[in-house]
This record gives structure tokens, C-alpha cells and sequence, in this order.
């Protein structure tokens, strides 16, 4: 008996041991990999399912577009070279490359653009993703029609901003018909053939995507893995193990233990996504503590004065940020306005004098702050420093912080969250108007305030097909309008922490987008 | 007689599978309306409307929960809301990464377990006793997800001694029928499963060791084993023969109720570690409202279950004669 | 499942075969304490525990601050550090916030041990009050409350718990429920073959021959004779319910980041680990460890004390 314990303990031991030691320790990614840790998984490879970053990341590499966002926020050419707009500039026409081709070999053309944009639009496929979610209610989109092999009309109902649309149209997945026509659904959501830079090889799901460069003598990686880690600490392991090359969203405390490693550095870039609270106008919250109080608009000013935004950014998310002066990304807002200062002093004078003074107890009026968790840098502390700020003044602030996809997206996305929310919405490098599109109509489903000001609105309208100059000076205004009237507590752009292995040389991007096709060893 | 009761085991649980599916789908419906999860940020309100009667959430939920158990009962388990795949398909590719974490895990709580009581019962009082009792006594007030962490830390980073994160699969290969990939992952394998099964089983490793201390203990105390003891046999005769089988039954009892434990393990250590398994899979589902990808893998795992009790009912009838069936 | 023959089955070393004390009288009340003070493990686990719950009832009177009281200027400071007056403001130091960490862990053992002790109440009431009427009245009804409590085994207890705590949200009182909910299981069969057993005895035969009532009879003659397992099963219960309390903190699925239980200050100090601030998990970390070893040990001795045979180990 005791021979045969031993025997069992012994051979467990003897599994273990070799298992541990008998292998190199280490997975680390041979000069021809690239290893990237995302936090969440793709949920289809279907193009025109596209919604998150994590994959928007892949896609922007299996797939080419009509025109390229670049990392300054320039538009170039991609896979069209050029484009005409019509007269009423509801029709934009692009002219391809010549000899484009998807990765099984077929011809893209004209044709293949439109059926990708009619594949799209079509409500029989019931897509959700950015596509057509987001990008053909923006521009309008009604049709798409080829003009020849090279050149396709894409039918919108509306004149608009040029590079606001430039940019909306290049988030389109460019794909070939004769492959998608002969799928079904599921198997192109698995499948997919693109028309970038990189092929689609492998997806393990909740494991890994692997993509290999399509042009040998390109630039670049030639395949590349985008693991998911879901939890920050482990992915922060694997870059200092040096197992993983690029890490998104390094959490502000432990940027300087990935420094100090000697393995990896974290970059830190002055990121696009909006971080604000919102004051919510809805009625239905009006029976709400301190609802009736921010209908007012220099309560809503006076708030403005409360939070210490440097000091917010400084510890909590580890970096020094500007705090906004509107929803606008720098260089695209209005350079007259100043962003408000932390002055809590002048905050609680104006609260008096907007008719809110203390109480016996200290308090003004109460009130609710939301707030998500694990979705923005830090959020669920971010959110706790502004209730605790915002309790400094004499509003007494009760925070409740939710699960973001489960619970906190459903309710913003009805609406139903307030009487104040903290919340982030991306923005671009690359137009004003796609930043203030937020609040493109006082029903726009991202208008999540319910913000009713009919000046703002008006100038919005008036936006269309308007020159340049025209244009800026509207965006002016209307910005200006915001500021003094703001539906926002105007926070900071939120910074994006990519942890970087020194063995590659790339620079990440403000948009949020991990585009590696320009990454290389470090010679 | 034991396939009768086979045969009236099957016909409970399709009771108690009825019984789960209604009430996971209870309580997912009542968080209110999924449609927001699945249209855009930017879709009108008609967009809604129209999402919600393609999704069937218009109808009467007593309508949707049979039409689901009518599918059901047609082995059509329905699609996945977020992947637009078949539901049990989806479960089904990732349980085998789950069944290695499991079984694996079960492995160490019970065979390193069963060798450390006995010597502990054996030893009992003398230090040898008290280190095995004070190191399960830890191992049972560890929060798992902490444990993992450190393990991650001091192992994985600071000792450079077993891979951090990620899965080699062995199961998948194996049941694939590529036999020859799963023999060469099987070493890698292993090396990624070390930290996250000992992650998940250390609870159930502490428990089930002091559980067969007291039960050895028990044993050997009573009366056949002394009679044994009397007649001469030798102390290694007396504990194999007689007194470890019956110290098994206990243990055999556990590992039956530990299966939905070591499930919650494993959603916090497939998270922590990385391993793409049906944990992460069903959390994020339940997350996000994926209610057919939830009921599939809640049916699957009662299934397991129900199976899993089955045959440790059969071994207990071995392992004890006393013991019949009903 | 039930009709098998693990109707009495052995759940964390409770051996339940047996038929369990008889009524505890006073002389068991003084063996019992001198029994706790000869085995000095259990009884410093009682010291332990006692002060747990001394923190716990008056934490607002001793603990130095208001738990969620920030100081963004002051956050992550080493215990004992001392500002530059030479006054240790944070002896214990601060976290990512600048709240004092001694105010939040003796303000977390306010909620860690009622949830803890609340989810056990509610499932091990419920348990062996549906055990009983089990296994009192047999028949049709025991066949429903068998066949719930198999459906419930058969539901991977954290998908239950995952899926209501999304459905209702965070918050101390939900999570008190799903996680007694998750334990009646157990209660109800344990008490259940228990109250088989003692159906037929003697005494209980004697008390229905001369007319009273079933629910006395539960009462006052089954439910003593239930209940030595049920409190040993208890305390160990305790313990993996602070635990699993912990656990869901990981998920983001316990109580709200602004209520302060061990778990959850546990769970917020992984940023926190690689850049150094170790105090952050230590003492919480120490606080459940604590807490949940003494719980185990306690269970052990309850278990040793209420089954004669084990006596003395």
C-alpha cells in the first residue's frame, strides 16, 4: 500500500517535473510574428458584422478600403485612387486601382464594391455591424450603382461634409461578389476573403486570429497573431515575459513596472474617445434627487467648476491631459475657448447663486452619478473621484457603478441612465463634424442626454453642403453653444496606454486603431 | 434491474433539463429586452422594431420558450445571437478545453488528495500530520482568482518555469481522431494546464484531503478493521483492503456534487489564464444576453452532470455492497 | 437523482448516518466549553472570529475613517507612512483612491461576514425546512422539493449566480440571496435523510399517537435531532461563501466597487500588484484568510464535538 502511494506521488512528481523543465520555458514569437494581446475575442469574421475594436484591429488588415485613414488623420488612397461629387453632392463617384484583387484570385472591380455595399444594406442579411449601423445612416446612403469596371457611384441622400464622409465611406470592408454570393451567412462569418494587406490563415475562438501578409516583399510582419487576454494583469505578464509584442490598454498603475522591465515600453498617445458626464434631460428621470437642479443651466456650468480633471488625469490615469473645451478632438475644436479650470470655490459661488446654497447639513441638492465598469481606462475609479468631487461642492453624490455590456450599455444605448452618467464616445482625427455627430439631431440615437437646445440643431442643418469656411464658422458657433449651454460635463480625451516590446519598432496610433502593417524589428 | 434504473435515471433528468432550460430563460428574459445588445448605436427606432421581431422577441415569452423546446427536442438549438453560429456548436468546440481544465483539475484534487490524507491519517498527531492539515486548511481560504494571479506572478514571470497564459489543445486533436498531434501537444499541453488546474482544484485538493484524513481516521477505528488488525494481517493489508475502500466512499460522493464547484473555478481561471474555454464562453454569453448560446451550454452541463452522478452512483454500488439501488 | 441510495450522503466530512446528538442540555453546553478550551486551535479560531464580528458591529466607531472618503493626492501610500508633522495618517496606507485601507477592511468585515452569514441563514433555513417536510410527509411532495433540489445540482451553481446577478444587478442584498439561494441544496438533503431516520422512532411514533400536531412534531422532536450536521455544515459553508463573495468581485459581479467587502478591495488591487503596492492585497487578503481558516477549524471542532466516535482526534 505504502508502495503504491508513494509510487502515485512519485509519478505525479516525476509529470510535473518533466512537464515544467523538460521543455524550453518559454513561447516567445520567432523575427517573423507578431503576437498581440487583445482583451476580447472577435465575434464573427463576417465584414459587415465588424462593431468592436478588437475587431475593426483585424479587419483593417484583411480588408482594403476606398480611402485610408492614416494615423495622422489624413485621408489617402487605398483601393479607389480618386473620386468626383456631383453637383447637389449627394453623389460621390470613385475611381478604383487597376488589377485589385481579393485573396482567392478574383478580380475586384466596380461590381464587387457595390455588391459590397448592397450585400451590406440589405435587410434580409439583418447586419448590425458599423457598416450599417453607423456609417450608412451618417452619410445617408441609399444606393450604390458601377459606372464601369473602375468606377462606382455610391447614392446618398445628402450633401455633407467632404472629409466627413471621405472618412465615413472608408470604413466600409471592401469584399468580391462571386465568393460571398456563394456562401451562406454562416460560412462567411467564418471565411472571410478580404482585399488587404493581410490573409485570413486561422481562428481559434477565444484563443487567437492568425493573418499572413499576402505580398512577401511588403513591409511588415509576416503573420500575425492577435491573441486574446482577457485580464489585464496577464496580459501585462506576457509582454514583460516577452511571450506578447503589443498590449492595449496597460492599466495606468503598472506602466512603470513594464518601463522598468527592460522587455517592453508603454506608449502613451493623447487617445480620440470623448470622456464625459452627462446630464441627463429626459422627464422621465424627473423624479430623480437633483434632476430638477441641472435643467438649469448655470447649475450645469457651475458642476463644470467642481472637478479637478488634471488631477484626475495625472494620478489616476497616469499621464498629464488637456481637459476639453468641447466634444471636438484637438486641432478640429474651436481654439477661442478656453477648457474650465478646476475652481471649486467659484463652482459653489455660482451654485448660490443659481439658488442652490447649502443646507444645515452641508448639502445642496443630491444627486445620482452612473458610471460603467470595464470598459474606459479606469472608469470605475474616475467615476468614484468626480462623485467624491462633486460631493466636496455640497452635491451630494451617490455613485452606482454598473457591469458595462450586461447592464450599462443597454441602458445608455434606451437612454435610461442619470440624472448624471459618465461615458466615453469615439471620435476621429480627421473631421470635427464626425465628433459633433454625437448630437446630429435632437432624436439621434447617440444622443444620449436628450439634449434639446434648437440652436445648436439649427447650425447642425445648416452644415450641409456649406463651403469650408462656411462650414468652420458653423462649427465654431455650435461649439460655442456648447460651452455655454453644455448637456456635458466636458472631461478629457481619454489617453490610450499601448505596452510595446523593444524588440519591434511601431508607433501607435490616437484613434485607437492597432494597425501593425508598418512594424518591423528592431534592427 | 440496473438498466431499469439506468432507463429511470434518463427520464428524471429530461424533468430537471425541462427545469433548467425554463429557468435560465426566466431569468434572462426578465432582465428585459436583449434587442438594444444587437442593433446599433445609431438604429432608428423602426431598426428596433424590426430587430426585435428577427430576433422573435416580440412574441409572448410562454411562445418563445416553446418554440425554443420544440427546436430543442429537434436538436435545434438555435443560433447564437453575437456569432450568427449554431448555439451548441459553439459550446460544444470549446468543451473540450474545458473538459482538460476539468478533468485535470479533478485529477489533482482527488489523486494527489487520497495519497496526502492517508499519510496524514497514518501520521496523525505528529508534524507530518499537522503540515498536510495547516496546508489544506490554506488551501481552502485562497480566493482562486487570487491564487492564479500569484501564480502567474511568482511562477509564470518572476521563475520563467511554465507559460503564463494560453491553451495547447489535446482533447480537440484527440477527439478529431489526430492522434498524432495530440501525442506531440500532449507534453505543452500539460505545461499550460499545471497553473490553472491547480487554480481550480486547490480548494477541492485541501477539502478532499482532510476529508479522506477523517474518514481514514474514522475506519480505521471501527471494529472490522481492529478484527483485521487482530488477525494478524500486516497494517498495509488492513489499510488497502479494508479501510481505504471504504474511506473512497465519501470522496466518491464529493466528486459527484464538486463538478458544478469546479465549474465556478473554472469560469475565474479560464479568465485569469486565458484558456478559451466553455467558461469564458457562457459568462461573456450571459453578459451580453446570448441567451441561445446560455441555454446551450446550461443543457449541456446538466447533461453532464446528470450523467457524471449516473455513474458514480454505479461505482458507490460497487464500492459498497451494502448499498442498492432504487 | 434522489431516490438513489446518497439520500444520506457524507458532505464535507459530516458524517450523517449516524443519528446526530441528542438534545444539547446544559452539561453538553459546559462540555462543550470545556472541551473549546482544551483544544486551543478552536479556541483561538473563536477568539479570532469574535473579533471579526467585534469589527464588524462596531466598525463605524472604530474605524479611524470614513471608508470611502478619497484623497486623489494622497492615494497609494505605504502603511506607516508618516506625513511630514511625523503623524501616521494611514496606518495601514491607502489605495488607488487615497481611501484608508484599515477604515475599508474594517468596514469590509461588516459585509463580508453578513453576506456570509446571511446567505448561510437563508439557505440553510430554507434547506432543512424543505429537507423535513421532505422527508416528513414523503410522497408527492417530497418528489417536488427532490426533483427542485435536482434541478438546482444539475444548474452550475455560478451560472445561476452569474445570470441573476446580471439580471438584478450588484448590491449586497442581491448577492446575499443568489448565494443562499445556491445552498439549500445541500441543507434540504441532509435534513431530509435525517428526518427519515428519526420518522420512525420511538418518540416520534409516541408523539403522533397522542394527536400532535405534524409541525410540532418537526419542530420540536425532528429538527433538534437535524440539526448537529446542519451547524457543522454551516461553518464550513460560511467560509466558501466569503470566498465565492470574493471570487464574483473578480467577475465584476458582487457588490457595487463603492460598498467595501474583502473581496472586492482583493479583487481592485491586481492593477496594482506589478507597480508594488502590496498593502493593497495583503490585508484584506489576510482578513478572508484569517477569517475563513478559523471558520474551518471551528467546523471541525463542532463536528468532532457532536460525533462521539471522532472524539479526540
Amino acid at each position: 500500500m505504502f508502495a503504491r502511494v508513494r509510487w502515485i506521488l512519485l509519478v505525479t512528481l516525476l509529470v510535473l517535473l518533466t512537464a515544467t523543465l523538460g521543455v524550453s520555458a518559454q513561447t516567445t514569437p520567432d523575427e517573423n510574428t507578431l503576437v498581440i494581446g487583445q482583451s476580447v475575442d472577435v465575434g464573427s469574421l463576417e465584414p459587415s458584422l465588424v462593431g468592436s475594436r478588437a475587431e475593426s484591429n483585424i479587419f483593417g488588415h484583411l480588408y482594403g478600403t476606398l480611402y485610408d485613414i492614416q494615423s495622422d488623420g489624413t485621408l489617402a488612397p487605398f483601393l479607389a485612387n480618386s473620386y468626383t461629387i456631383s453637383e447637389d453632392g449627394t453623389e460621390w463617384t470613385f475611381t478604383l486601382n487597376e488589377g485589385l484583387t481579393c485573396h482567392d484570385g478574383e478580380a475586384l472591380t466596380a461590381e464587387d464594391v457595390v455588391y459590397t455595399f448592397q450585400r451590406a444594406a440589405n435587410p434580409e442579411n439583418a447586419f448590425t455591424g458599423n457598416t450599417v449601423g453607423f456609417v450608412f445612416p451618417s452619410v445617408g446612403f441609399v444606393d450604390a450603382r458601377a459606372e464601369s469596371d473602375l468606377e462606382v457611384t455610391i447614392i446618398t441622400d445628402r450633401a455633407q461634409s467632404e472629409p466627413l464622409r471621405l472618412g465615413l465611406l472608408s470604413e466600409v470592408y471592401l469584399h468580391c461578389k462571386d465568393y460571398y454570393e456563394s456562401l451562406t451567412l454562416e460560412e462567411a462569418a467564418e471565411n472571410p476573403v478580404g482585399s488587404g494587406p493581410y490573409r485570413f490563415v486561422e481562428w481559434v475562438r477565444d484563443d487567437y486570429v492568425l493573418i499572413e501578409k499576402v505580398d512577401p516583399e511588403a513591409p511588415g510582419f509576416s503573420r500575425i497573431v492577435w491573441r486574446v487576454i482577457p485580464e489585464a494583469s496577464t496580459r501585462v505578464a506576457e509582454l514583460i515575459a516577452g511571450n506578447v509584442d503589443i498590449v492595449a490598454n496597460v492599466p495606468p498603475d503598472q506602466v512603470a513596472a513594464v518601463d522598468a522591465s527592460g522587455v517592453a515600453t508603454v506608449q502613451a498617445v493623447q487617445g480620440t474617445r470623448r470622456m464625459y458626464v452627462g446630464f441627463q434631460f429626459s422627464e422621465a428621470f424627473a423624479d430623480s434627487p437633483g434632476w430638477e437642479a441641472i435643467q438649469n443651466t448655470d447649475v450645469r456650468v457651475a458642476l463644470q467648476y467642481a472637478i479637478d480633471v488634471p488631477t484626475i488625469c495625472s494620478t489616476l490615469l497616469g499621464t498629464e491631459c488637456t481637459r476639453a473645451s468641447s466634444m471636438v478632438n484637438p486641432p478640429n475644436d474651436n481654439p477661442n475657448l478656453v477648457p474650465y479650470p478646476y475652481d471649486p470655490a467659484l463652482a459653489e459661488q455660482l451654485l448660490d447663486e443659481a439658488g442652490y446654497p447649502r443646507g444645515e447639513n452641508g448639502v445642496r441638492f443630491e444627486m445620482v452619478l452612473m458610471g460603467p465598469r470595464g470598459r474606459y481606462l479606469n472608469d470605475a475609479n474616475v467615476v468614484q473621484a468626480i462623485g467624491q468631487y462633486l460631493t466636496d461642492i455640497g452635491v451630494q453624490t451617490t455613485v452606482e457603478i454598473l457591469d458595462w455590456s450586461s447592464d450599462y450599455l443597454p441602458r445608455v444605448r434606451e437612454k435610461n441612465v442619470g440624472p448624471m452618467f459618465f461615458l466615453g464616445t469615439g471620435g476621429s482625427t480627421w473631421s470635427a463634424l464626425y465628433d459633433m455627430a454625437d448630437l446630429s439631431a435632437p432624436d439621434a440615437g447617440t444622443n444620449y442626454t436628450n439634449w434639446q437646445n434648437a440652436e445648436w440643431f439649427e447650425l447642425w442643418d445648416a452644415t450641409a453642403g456649406a463651403t469650408p469656411e462656411a462650414e468652420r464658422e458653423l462649427i465654431n458657433q455650435m461649439l460655442e453653444v456648447f460651452y455655454n449651454d453644455p448637456p456635458w460635463l466636458l472631461l478629457y480625451f481619454q489617453p490610450d496606454f499601448y505596452g510595446v516590446s523593444n524588440r519591434i519598432e511601431w508607433q501607435a496610433r490616437r484613434d485607437e486603431q492597432v494597425i501593425v502593417t508598418e512594424a518591423a524589428l528592431r534592427p | 434491474m440496473m438498466l431499469a434504473y439506468i432507463i429511470r435515471r434518463l427520464l428524471q433528468s429530461v424533468v430537471v433539463i425541462i427545469g433548467v432550460t425554463l429557468l435560465s430563460f426566466l431569468t434572462l428574459h426578465l432582465a428585459g429586452d436583449p434587442t438594444y445588445l444587437y442593433v446599433s448605436e445609431r438604429a432608428s427606432e423602426e431598426e428596433i422594431i424590426q430587430a426585435r421581431q428577427r430576433l422573435g422577441f416580440d412574441r409572448p415569452l410562454p411562445v418563445q420558450y416553446f418554440s425554443y423546446l420544440g427546436g430543442v427536442l429537434t436538436g435545434n438549438f438555435g443560433n447564437s445571437l453575437r456569432a450568427r453560429q449554431p448555439a451548441m456548436e459553439l459550446v460544444l468546440e470549446r468543451l473540450p478545453a474545458t473538459l482538460e481544465l476539468t478533468i485535470f483539475a479533478m485529477a489533482i484534487s482527488t489523486l494527489v488528495a487520497i495519497p496526502i490524507g492517508i499519510v496524514a491519517a497514518i501520521n496523525r498527531g505528529t508534524p507530518l500530520d499537522g503540515g498536510i492539515m495547516l496546508f489544506a486548511m490554506f488551501g481552502q481560504s485562497i480566493p482562486s482568482f487570487w491564487l492564479g494571479i500569484m501564480l502567474i506572478l511568482a511562477v509564470g514571470l518572476g521563475l520563467r518555469a511554465l507559460p503564463i497564459s494560453g491553451h495547447v489543445p489535446f482533447l480537440e486533436p484527440l477527439f478529431s481522431g489526430n492522434f498524432q498531434l495530440a501525442a506531440s501537444n500532449a507534453p505543452e499541453t500539460l505545461r499550460y494546464l499545471i497553473m490553472p488546474s491547480i487554480t481550480v482544484g486547490v480548494f477541492s485538493l485541501s477539502r478532499n484531503a482532510r476529508l479522506v484524513r477523517s474518514a481514514m481516521l474514522e475506519v480505521l477505528s471501527q471494529e472490522y478493521v481492529t478484527t483485521a488488525r487482530s488477525k494478524g494481517l500486516g497494517e498495509r493489508v488492513v489499510i488497502v483492503r479494508h479501510a481505504l475502500r471504504n474511506a473512497l466512499i465519501p470522496i466518491v460522493t464529493m466528486i459527484g456534487l464538486e463538478f458544478g464547484f469546479l465549474l465556478s473555478g473554472v469560469v475565474v481561471a479560464e479568465t485569469v489564464f486565458s484558456w478559451p474555454g466553455v467558461g469564458r464562453l457562457v459568462f461573456n454569453a450571459i453578459t451580453q444576453r446570448d441567451i441561445p448560446v446560455v441555454q446551450a451550454s446550461v443543457i449541456l452541463f446538466s447533461f453532464l452532470f446528470v450523467g457524471l452522478n449516473l455513474i458514480i452512483d454505479i461505482i458507490y454500488v460497487q464500492l459498497d455492497p451494502r448499498i442498492r439501488l432504487r | 437523482m434522489t431516490d438513489t441510495v446518497r439520500e444520506n450522503p457524507t458532505i464535507k466530512g459530516v458524517s450523517v448516518l449516524h443519528g446526530g446528538a441528542a438534545k444539547p442540555a446544559i452539561s453538553e453546553w459546559q462540555r462543550a466549553v470545556k472541551s473549546l478550551v482544551a483544544a486551543r486551535w478552536p479556541l483561538l479560531a473563536i477568539v479570532l472570529l469574535l473579533l471579526m464580528a467585534f469589527l464588524a458591529v462596531f466598525g463605524p466607531q472604530i474605524a479611524p475613517r470614513d471608508p470611502n472618503r478619497q484623497s486623489l493626492i494622497e492615494r497609494l501610500k505605504p502603511p506607516m507612512s508618516a506625513d511630514a508633522e511625523g503623524v501616521i495618517a494611514y496606518p495601514l496606507g491607502t489605495d488607488a483612491l487615497g481611501r484608508d485601507i484599515l477604515s475599508r477592511v474594517i468596514y469590509g468585515a461588516r459585509v463580508s461576514l453578513s453576506v456570509g452569514f446571511a446567505a448561510v441563514a437563508i439557505g440553510g433555513i430554507l434547506g432543512t425546512a424543505l429537507g423535513i417536510i421532505a422527508g416528513y410527509f414523503g410522497g408527492a411532495l417530497d418528489d417536488v422539493i427532490m426533483r427542485l433540489a435536482d434541478i438546482q445540482l444539475a444548474f452550475p451553481f455560478i451560472l445561476l449566480t452569474i445570470m441573476v446577478l446580471v439580471v438584478l444587478g450588484p448590491g449586497v442584498g442581491n448577492l446575499v440571496l443568489v448565494l443562499g439561494i445556491g445552498q439549500w441544496v445541500t441543507y434540504a438533503r441532509i435534513a431530509r435523510g435525517q428526518t427519515i431516520a428519526q420518522r420512525e422512532k420511538e418518540y416520534v411514533e409516541a408523539a403522533r399517537s397522542i394527536g400532535a400536531k405534524n409541525l410540532r412534531i418537526m419542530v420540536r422532536s425532528i429538527l433538534p435531532n437535524v440539526l448537529a450536521p446542519i451547524i457543522v455544515l454551516a461553518s464550513f459553508n460560511v467560509a466558501s461563501v466569503i470566498l465565492a463573495e470574493a471570487s464574483l468581485s473578480f467577475l465584476g459581479l458582487g457588490v457595487p466597487p463603492t460598498v467595501p467587502t474583502w473581496g472586492g478591495i482583493l479583487a481592485e488591487s491586481r492593477d496594482n500588484l506589478l507597480g508594488g503596492s502590496w498593502w493593497l492585497a495583503v490585508f484584506p487578503g489576510v482578513a478572508i484568510m484569517l477569517t475563513v481558516l478559523s471558520l474551518n477549524i471551528l467546523g471541525d471542532w463542532v463536528r468532532d464535538f457532536l460525533d462521539p466516535r471522532l472524539r479526540g482526534r
